[in-house]
């Protein structure tokens, strides 16, 4: 490669980052072959014009500010609690804890031997597999109503057709979040029932306005229903549920819906 | 004496939530730069930032230790960037047609050398690298970002992206062409 072949412009810019394997022969090849020395000192000029933009800068107190908002949305981690047991006894502890598991393993393969017995049985699991959808929807619920306030905080008002697509999808999660908050209301969770509420709230504003959205419209209702609030609480549940989706997904196959 | 970073990390998983803020606090304005550098805002990159503490938070299980946690962060905040600048991408894309012509500013800096006009010169190239960035997808741009501008390794970008490192390199030489492309008249007009 050194002196009988030119160097490619990914060779080129490998060379430039210094992430070339064999940088020594590249060198040694550019200070022979004018062709390549030209196209490297363009690729430099080039890449040396790109400047790195400089963020306007933060306060002292930024990272204070960034940690009081999210704070409330946190939940405690329960902990590894320090051992109460002197070291001596753990071993001992094994052997009692495996001993118990034996016996519940055993208790347990015996209600799924009476299980199989019985059809009544599966109700409790019917039960639970109900559950999992619902986190699935809850899911699929959160993701859509993340994108519509996305669209609806970057919406333009003076264009009145691009808001038609918002209403129109409002309309339709407003009917699915009545559903939702309902179960919401039945499972106890008041962050999750507060935050749909706010939706609907919102949704409804959304979709019942006669003329279509305008400039003056989108501002009152990101003002009022404080868009970027709710928006950050959707992103809060919808990252909690999607940390219970994978177990949900893989207890739900083969569950009898 | 300041403690560790990975002592934080502990005392957060044993059950000390509020512990989690000195990490905030001792991070968030480079995870701030980044998120800046990839998403072009400060709207965004706030928005970033605090997702990114979030994901940091609910996550903090996953981290093992065996990285520092300023790396494991970054790689969050990477992601995080990523993923709004693919959101905002669709928007972006109606705009992007609006704005700076390349044609037009290679005619702006004929007389490059003469002195009142190195400072349109200069903005007729920020706009242009502006322009040009925004024609990258997400993916190029927040490459491009960690390798020019974070001077972070293949490596390194690959697992921010999770991806392999060949696709994280060609990620990086599919943004310096376009890059080239879109910046090439102000060199032939200079």
């Amino acid at each position: 490669m050194a002196n009988t072949k030119h160097l490619s412009e990914e060779e080129l810019i490998e060379h430039y980052y210094g992430e070339d394997a064999t940088a020594a022969s590249a060198e040694r090849h550019l200070k022979v072959c004018a062709k390549c020395a030209k196209d490297y000192s363009d690729l430099r000029r080039d890449l040396g014009g790109v400047k790195s933009p400089a963020p306007v800068a933060r306060s002292q107190g930024y990272g204070e500010e960034v940690w009081e908002s999210i704070r409330g949305s946190l939940q405690v981690y329960e902990g590894r609690r320090r051992s109460w047991l002197p070291p001596r006894l753990w071993r001992p502890l094994v052997w009692v804890t495996a001993c118990a598991l034996l016996v519940a393993g055993a208790f347990v393969a015996g209600r799924v031997w009476q299980r199989r017995q019985s059809p009544t049985a599966t109700l409790a699991s019917d039960s639970q597999a109900r559950q999992r959808v619902v986190i699935w929807v809850l899911g699929d619920h959160l993701d859509r109503s993340e994108r519509l306030l996305v669209e609806l905080n970057h919406a333009d008002g003076k264009d009145a057709a691009a808001a038609l697509p918002i209403q129109s999808e409002a309309r339709e999660l407003l009917a699915a979040n009545r559903l939702v908050r309902q179960s919401a209301t039945e499972s106890g969770d008041p962050a999750l029932d507060a935050a749909l509420d706010r939706l609907e709230r919102l949704l409804v504003e959304v979709a019942n306005q006669p003329n279509g959205l305008s400039e003056a419209d989108l501002n009152r209702l990101r003002q009022e229903m404080n868009t970027d609030g709710l928006l950050f609480d959707v992103r809060v549940l919808r990252s909690r549920v999607m940390e219970q989706q994978p177990v949900a997904a893989t207890e739900l196959k083969g569950a009898s819906i | 004496m300041e403690e560790s970073d990975h002592t934080i990390c502990r005392a957060v998983l044993a059950g000390d939530k509020d512990a989690f803020g000195a990490l905030v606090v001792r991070h968030s304005q480079t995870v701030f730069r980044v998120a800046y550098r990839i998403t072009g805002n400060d709207e965004d990159a706030d928005e970033v930032v605090q997702e990114t503490f979030l994901r940091g938070y609910q996550k903090l299980q996953s981290f093992e230790g065996r990285s520092s946690f300023t790396t494991w962060i970054y790689r969050i905040a990477s992601n995080c960037a990523l993923d709004l600048v693919g959101r905002r991408k669709s928007n972006a894309e109606d705009r992007i047609a609006e704005d700076h012509d390349p044609e037009q500013g290679g005619v702006q800096v004929a007389d490059r050398k003469a002195g009142p006009d190195r400072l349109l010169l200069s903005r007729e190239i920020d706009a242009t690298q502006e322009s040009a960035m925004r024609s990258l997808t997400a993916i190029e741009r927040t490459a491009f970002v960690l390798r020019h501008m974070e001077d972070r390794s293949t490596e390194e970008i690959a697992a921010a992206l999770n991806m392999a490192p060949n696709a994280a390199k060609q990620a990086v030489f599919r943004a310096v062409r376009k890059l080239r492309r879109q910046l090439a008249p102000l060199w032939a007009n200079g």
